[in-house]
């Protein structure tokens, strides 16, 4: 049916926030940190970026500004994951609840309201090629994708970053620094995070909220999940679901089959898919060994 | 003659007020192969990573080439010229060999490629002249654990260490390859480096050291020449009194049958199997043992014999077949174990004493509804803590408080109280005092001597010798022969532990 | 008593956070935080509506606490108490006596929490998927499915922005004020807990699950069910919490925003979290919560939105995380497990 064809240009940008958040997940899980915050970094930076752009009149200041919050975020995560050797599930969901209740607060506080429409002005341009205006994004994230996996199997950081996952005291032992690269990790999984909360809030949902990611940090995570820790398959996997997000929102939007099938059963489909995709993919990840655990030299 | 290194009062407290070393002085000289010396927690691997840098001292000075030097980590010490190669190896699992060598000493900016082609081939050219052999694609975790060590000592030769220390490298060896660690630990020797050899094993220590040091609880008691001593002087000093004989056994008396396992077939990781064809069986009065260095399939054995991996074959206790059984059923038929794993599988830790001693047998202290009846756990707690001579404050302390032995005899204990017909018993002294050691080991044979079956898994020859009525050795997930009590001697044994058959090794 | 104290510690220092935000703002942080105090103790009135408040907590609290003591991190409360709320009420549409009303709309509920629940513990249990994403997704799926029930399905024809009320005989019987019997069942949910988790052979095998479960099974305790007991009473709790704020709060009814319900799902995790993962500490961080819910309504008299109470929670959480806290909880990452 043609709406399955023409659902092909939203699902390009519905993928690009569950690509890159999960693409910076992976790194960070390689160096043995989880960090299930991903949605909060999301929230709050797209509320960020938001506000950059509109401040600055720039949208790529907005991008820049989201990516360092992501990162500061991240750092905080990082501390007390690695530093403070905490809990990690519950600091993740603790940034979780700061993401959502510091835009809330934010957005009343700076526009009464909760959710302003950003205006056109301050979205980021599109480039245009072969007639059609396509989001830049299209190529920073391959970009990024491929130069995350570079920097994963090809240099000597990547090497000591998945050795830090795996067997940290072996790394401890010929002198690798673990809790700095952990924190690198962190820190590189919040920046990306944050780029793709500010591509929400400047390339495509156009506005901000607390309930803006609606979730898609965890599909992020099941991304993560799915793609074995391997970048590349993040790029497809990202497809895969964003592409089911961007059917539910098409077809939730055309009056035709938001008359037959109600709306909410429509928008359901992105986590129901999920749920299935999670659940049924074919074959077992092998995870870093010291995944989730705080490293403490004796 | 210039020590290469020097320690000089070495005192280490931890930060629980545990002393474990006190005043040691500590030397090796250049081109030596130095054994370190002592039972179980006696200081030596705590010495030895004070001088690798893993920790530092509370008090005392480590001088290196006549100079005083503090390395505050690893890779201080590395860069000094000091490498050590652990108990349990620092690698990582799924990296090739070369990329386990490679990593911290990658050649270049973090951000740059590996220098793989440059590391692999000076790892050749110094296989080439230690004759020390390893493959350096494969991913070590696949690799034999003899030969995961052998990438152990090249990474730590990579690095042009001057002092090479091994903390008991002779754990997981067979007697063969043994000897051909010696040959390349003299050719180190040779050409001017100096080894630290830390060891707890008499005979080996004399085989390839030039001196020795000997260190009991925490303390310096001796430093011998290896020519000029014996295994009787160096017992001694390591324990600090006459050695008593092993207590007169006399023959059991054997009752019916208890267990009986025919063909035993356990896999293990990856498809391979752990366990390939097993037979035997052990009777009431009898203590069955099996001997034979860990990772031969021995765990795996245990497991699918308690009902914690599947098998295939035929085990049967009492007539009754395991088959499919989990491990609740098997207890109840009459199945205690004690497991290698204190933490990992004996106790939970963060559990009172109280709450564990009735693990596995929560249907005695069940009531209406199946609420817990907390006065009849709390009075048989304190009941085990006083027949077994547990020093803990009571019932309400946690397991974690306990000393390794103390937890072992709470496990042991609690097992007990099953009334089992059999009892297995996996490394059921590994790590414990002297004191906690004889306990148990005597407590293994009143019940032998009263009629129980005991199946007991050890890699501590002594052990076996003190306490088997007769041993199967175990290589390679098979039995390479069963011997009764008067075939018992150590080169048998050493040599079914290397592979060779019963008809082989009886010459 | 260590652990104690860095529980308070915590407290403070998001309060602390807050006053400093809220300084920066330009209100006066300590007026602020007196008007809360204020708002949520200062008569009787207001300490009924407090513990009010307080009560669907308590339960939503109870589901995470329970959780983390089996080893798993159940953030399925909200989801599992959206759909406890709706079946609650729809429970309404028939006639029946009173006190049988109430009891079957409480049952139903809770058989729907456990429908909610069960998806994620067979998920865990066969096919190895993280909790952790199974429950947000379901919660998400609750959500859209009780917005459609509440909008197309049980509307009020005349009050468009809610649902119908519910009838008299199923709404819990009030004490004094906002107070109403539904404190009973937060009560009871939270002793039946602890003793149940202490007293009874199921709860310490739930427990001996998730501090080692290889010891557990070594025990012969059967780890999977000890997981699905605990996911399912989890559920059970939440779905009550739900059933509990459409039964014993005004409106009685849902409004088609789910406002009135809110985010007891997530608050049930900062409540369990302060009250160190124990049935009867969750008391303590409910009444906390419920004082915070309670004064921030006062708060925004003066002009401070209510998100500045989930700022604070969420610094609370975060540092919470800080390790002596959580020596006992470990996170279990088992290899494959998704």
């Amino acid at each position: 049916m043609k709406i399955l064809l023409d659902v092909l240009p939203v699902a390009l940008r519905a993928m690009m926030p569950i690509i890159l958040a999960a693409v910076g997940e992976i790194v960070s899980e390689w160096s043995g940190v989880v960090n299930i915050g991903l949605e909060g970094i999301m929230t709050l930076s797209a509320f960020i970026a938001g506000i950059g752009s509109w401040a600055t009149g720039n949208p790529w200041i907005g991008v820049f500004a989201g990516l360092v919050t992501g990162a500061l975020i991240g750092l905080i995560h990082g501390f007390i994951s690695v530093r403070l050797r905490g809990n990690q599930v519950v600091s993740g969901i603790g940034i979780n609840l700061l993401g959502m209740g510091a835009v809330g607060f934010g957005a009343w506080v700076l526009w009464g309201a909760k959710a302003p429409m950003l205006d056109q002005r301050f979205w980021i341009p599109g480039v245009f090629l072969f007639g059609v205006s396509l989001s830049p994004f299209v190529f920073i994230t391959p970009a990024l994708v491929a130069l995350t996996w570079a920097l994963l199997s090809r240099t000597a950081l990547g090497l000591r970053i998945r050795a830090v996952g795996e067997n940290p005291v072996a790394a401890d032992v010929v002198g690798v620094k673990v809790e700095g690269l952990r924190l690198f990790a962190v820190v590189y999984g919040g920046a990306l995070a944050g780029i793709a909360g500010a591509f929400l809030s400047l390339d495509w949902l156009h506005t901000v909220s607390p309930t803006l990611p609606a979730g898609r940090g965890f599909i992020a995570l099941a991304n993560v999940v799915f793609s074995k820790l391997n970048p590349f398959l993040a790029l497809l996997g990202g497809f895969l679901f964003g592409y089911f997000d961007a059917l539910a929102i098409q077809l939730a939007s055309v009056a035709g089959f938001g008359g037959s099938v109600p709306y909410q059963f429509l928008r359901m489909i992105p986590y129901l898919v999920t749920l299935a995709v999670v659940s049924f993919a074919i074959g077992r990840a092998r995870f870093p060994a010291a995944l989730g655990q705080p490293y403490r030299r004796e | 003659m210039n020590n290469l290194i020097e320690a000089r009062k070495i005192t280490k407290v931890y930060a629980d007020g545990t002393v474990a070393l006190r005043n040691v002085d500590f030397s090796v000289r250049p081109g030596e192969v130095m054994g370190l010396l002592g039972e179980n927690g006696a200081g030596k691997t705590t010495l030895t990573k004070i001088l690798s840098g893993l920790l530092s001292p509370t008090a005392g000075t480590i001088l290196w080439k006549g100079r005083p030097v503090r390395f505050s980590s690893p890779r201080e010490a590395l860069l000094a010229g000091i490498g050590m190669v652990h108990q349990h190896f620092a690698l990582v699992g799924p990296f090739s060999g070369v990329e386990n060598i490679a990593l911290g000493a990658e050649g270049g900016p973090l951000l740059a490629p590996v220098q793989i082609k440059r590391i692999r081939a000076k790892v050749e050219e110094i296989m080439k002249n230690t004759g020390l052999q390893a493959p350096l694609d494969v991913p070590v975790e696949d690799l034999p654990v003899g030969v995961q060590q052998r990438i152990e000592i090249l990474k730590v030769l990579f690095r042009e260490v001057e002092l090479l220390i091994l903390d008991e490298p002779t754990a997981v060896l067979t007697p063969q390859e043994v000897d051909e660690l010696f040959v390349v630990l003299r050719n180190l020797a040779n050409s001017g480096k100096s080894v630290v050899f830390i060891t707890h094993k008499l005979r080996e220590v004399l085989a390839v050291a030039d001196r020795i040091t000997v260190l009991r609880r925490g303390e310096l008691v001796g430093v011998r020449n290896a020519k000029e001593t014996s295994v009787e002087e160096l017992a001694q000093l390591m324990v600090g009194r006459e050695i008593s004989a092993v207590r007169k056994r006399e023959a059991p008396t054997l009752g019916p049958e208890v267990l009986r396992v025919q063909d035993l077939v356990v896999p293990g990781l990856g498809g391979e199997l752990s366990v390939r064809g097993v037979s035997f069986s052990v009777h009431a009065g009898e203590i069955f043992g099996i001997a034979g260095i860990q990772g031969n399939g021995q765990t795996e054995l245990v497991e699918a014999l308690v009902g914690l991996r599947p098998w295939k074959g035929c085990v049967e206790l009492n007539g009754q077949s395991l088959a499919g059984l989990g491990p609740g059923e098997i207890a109840a038929l009459g199945l205690a174990h004690i497991p290698e794993d204190r933490h990992g599988m004996g106790l939970i830790l963060d559990m009172s004493v109280a709450e564990n001693s009735i693990a596995g047998r929560l249907s005695a202290f069940r009531g209406l509804f199946g609420r817990l009846c907390w006065s009849n756990i709390f009075r048989f707690a304190q009941e085990l803590i006083e027949r077994f001579s547990i020093q803990a404050r009571g019932p309400r302390t946690p397991a974690r408080s306990l000393s390794g032995g103390n937890q072992q005899k709470l496990i042991v204990g609690r097992e007990l109280s099953k009334s089992p017909k059999l009892l297995i018993a996996n490394q059921p002294t590994r790590g414990l005092d002297i004191a906690a050691t004889q306990f148990i080991r005597e407590l293994l044979l009143r019940l032998r001597d009263e009629g129980m079956a005991i199946l007991l898994i050890s890699a501590d020859l002594d052990e076996i010798f003190e306490l088997a009525d007769r041993v199967a050795v175990m290589y390679r997930g098979t039995f390479t022969g069963i011997l009764p009590a008067e075939e018992l001697d150590r080169e048998k044994v050493g040599l079914l532990m290397g592979g060779l058959t019963l008809e082989e090794a009886r010459g | 008593m260590r652990s104690f104290l860095e529980t308070i510690a915590a407290l403070l220092f998001g309060i602390l956070i807050g006053a400093v935000i809220m300084a920066l703002w330009g209100r006066d942080p300590w007026a602020s935080y007196a008007a809360l105090f204020q708002g949520a103790w200062g008569n009787a009135r207001a300490l009924a509506s407090t513990l009010s408040r307080s009560l669907p907590l308590v339960l939503t609290g109870l589901t995470f606490a329970v959780g983390v003591r089996a080893g798993l991190f159940n953030i399925g409360a909200q989801g599992q108490m959206l759909v406890g709320a709706v079946t609650a009420l729809s429970v309404g549409l028939l006639a029946l006596p009173p006190g049988i009303h109430l009891a079957l709309a409480l049952a139903f509920a809770g058989i729907a929490g456990m429908i909610w629940a069960l998806p994620v513990a067979l998920l865990k249990l066969l096919r190895g998927v993280s909790e952790v994403i199974s429950t947000i997704m379901l919660n998400w799926v609750a959500h859209w499915l009780t917005l459609f029930l509440v909008v197309r399905k049980l509307s009020d024809p005349v009050r468009g922005e809610r649902t119908f009320q519910v009838p008299l005989s199923m709404r819990f019987p009030v004490i004094q004020g906002e107070l109403t019997w539904a404190l009973v069942i937060s009560l009871l949910a939270s002793l039946f807990l602890y003793w149940f988790l202490w007293h009874h052979a199921k709860g310490y095998e739930i427990r001996a699950s998730g501090l080692n479960p290889r010891a557990a099974k070594a025990a012969g305790i059967s780890v999977p069910r000890s997981l699905l007991w605990a996911i399912l009473l989890g559920g059970v709790c939440a779905a009550w919490a739900g059933a509990i704020q459409v039964l014993g709060r005004f409106p009685y009814a849902i409004t088609s925003d789910l406002a009135n319900l809110g985010n007891l799902g997530f608050d049930g995790i900062a409540v369990a979290l302060i009250g160190r993962n124990h049935p009867l500490g969750v008391l303590a961080g409910a009444f906390f919560f419920g004082t915070l819910a309670t004064g921030a309504a006062r708060m925004g008299l003066r002009g401070i939105p209510i998100d500045m109470i989930q700022i604070v929670q969420g610094v609370i959480v975060v540092s919470m995380a800080a390790p002596e806290a959580f020596r006992m909880f470990r996170l279990r990452q088992r290899k494959g497990e998704k």
